[in-house]
């Protein structure tokens, strides 16, 4: 902030209509403006970062937001309103606030549920749930973290991340049919065969 | 070092009031847990409700786990007195129509924990029909029965897996529930009569435990 900006990098007028005198002609009993870039005028300092980089911390729906629909988000987002539909967060994180009614299939790299949710979630990374959530849905991640006092209802399919993919093997063979293993010797079980 | 800390001898109580929470060696569980030892890709139902221990212990093995709360829906089908609230023959269908709804053929194992001792007829057969449907050919459930005769009311538990023969009783809190029944062998060979076997296991601590084969 302290190096001298360029011509270029400082404000351009907005260019005066064909009709219009020159500023020469104009009689003028103020001083000329000066564009300074110091910090007793910030007042007057010129901000060059576009407003769509600017850091305004993550998306967010309030409470008393309904939407009906897809969501797709590139960034970080927090829905704490009622949303019916699909939300995609691939690669950011999503949060779920303890408001939140959601009758949804979610998708994000991480996942953390403070709210209600009715759906099935995917998440590339993490989810975590909160002893105030509910969820009832099917639940695809890497690794979970569920409170004591969440409700869940629905299956877990635990994704081993993959680092380094491997070489394509032959289909391996099919797995026996499930059976219990020889009894396990115990002189307190007794067994009644049908 | 806290003698007995783990063992059950002298259970640390979680609050004032409430029951203590137990830890204990289920011999049902060691049996139940040989098959997920020896196979892979299992899918596991746990009818505790959803806990990071059993989660963490069941997905460790690389199966799949499902969870689903049967007391929780028993409470909200029927009430505070389940025993009273499920005599309603619409809170009953209630409760089927909310619990074990999962397709034909869908689990490997189940751990149904004590659930069905608060159950009445008919509705423990249809419970035990419904769990023997959508358990696959050659799975098998824990289950779990208090033996003591005189006892009416118990506290609810949720169970906790710790390690594949040690499991943590923790209570629910403000639930104790009255069971519906004393079970003795006799019973349970006739709920389960179609069932293709029938293990028990006998503890110290008035638990009767069971190893249901399909």
């Amino acid at each position: 902030m302290w190096s001298k900006r360029t011509q270029d990098e400082l404000p351009q007028r907005p260019e005066k209509p064909a009709g219009a005198p020159p500023a020469s002609a104009v009689p003028s009993t103020e001083p000329p403006r000066r564009e300074t870039n110091t910090m007793s005028s910030p007042s007057r300092v010129f901000d060059p970062e576009p407003i769509s980089t600017r850091s305004t911390g993550p998306a967010a729906l309030g409470k008393n937001v309904t939407i009906k629909g897809q969501i797709f988000a590139r960034e970080d987002l927090t829905i704490d309103g009622e949303v019916e539909g699909t939300v995609e967060c691939q690669e950011h994180r999503l949060t779920i606030g303890p408001n939140a009614r959601v009758q949804a299939g979610l998708k994000a790299r991480e996942i953390i549920i403070h709210g209600s949710i009715q759906g099935n979630v995917d998440a590339t990374d993490k989810i975590d749930i909160k002893k105030e959530a509910k969820l009832v849905g099917d639940i695809k991640t890497s690794r979970i973290v569920i409170e004591d006092g969440a409700y869940f209802k629905g299956s877990i399919d635990i994704s081993k991340a993959v680092v380094n993919k491997p070489a394509p093997q032959p289909a391996a063979a099919p797995q026996p049919a499930p059976q219990p293993a020889a009894a396990v010797p115990n002189a307190a079980a007794a067994v009644t065969a049908k | 070092m806290i003698f007995g800390a783990g063992k059950g001898i002298f259970p640390k109580s979680t609050a004032k009031d409430a029951p203590p929470t137990l830890t204990r060696t289920s011999s049902g569980l060691n049996q139940f847990c040989s098959v997920l030892g020896a196979y892979q890709d299992l899918s596991i139902l746990d009818m505790s409700g959803a806990s990071q221990a059993n989660i963490s212990f069941v997905t460790g093995y690389g199966h799949r786990i499902s969870s689903d709360d049967i007391i929780g829906t028993m409470g909200e089908c029927f009430g505070k007195d389940l025993l009273e609230g499920q005599q309603a023959a619409s809170n009953a269908q209630r409760f089927l129509d909310q619990s074990l709804t999962f397709p034909d053929n869908s689990f490997d194992g189940i751990l149904v924990w004590d659930a069905l001792q608060f159950l009445s007829s008919p509705l423990i057969e249809q419970a035990v029909a419904q769990l023997l449907r959508i358990m696959r050919s050659g799975g098998q459930m824990l289950v779990y029965f208090n033996s003591q005769e005189k006892a009416v009311r118990f506290p609810v538990y949720t169970y906790r897996i710790q390690d594949h023969r040690t499991v943590t009783q923790v209570a629910r809190p403000g639930s104790t529930y009255q069971r519906s029944q004393y079970f003795n062998s006799r019973n349970l060979e006739q709920l389960f009569e179609h069932a293709s076997s029938i293990k028990f296991f006998l503890t110290r601590d008035h638990l009767r435990e069971l190893i249901i084969r399909k």
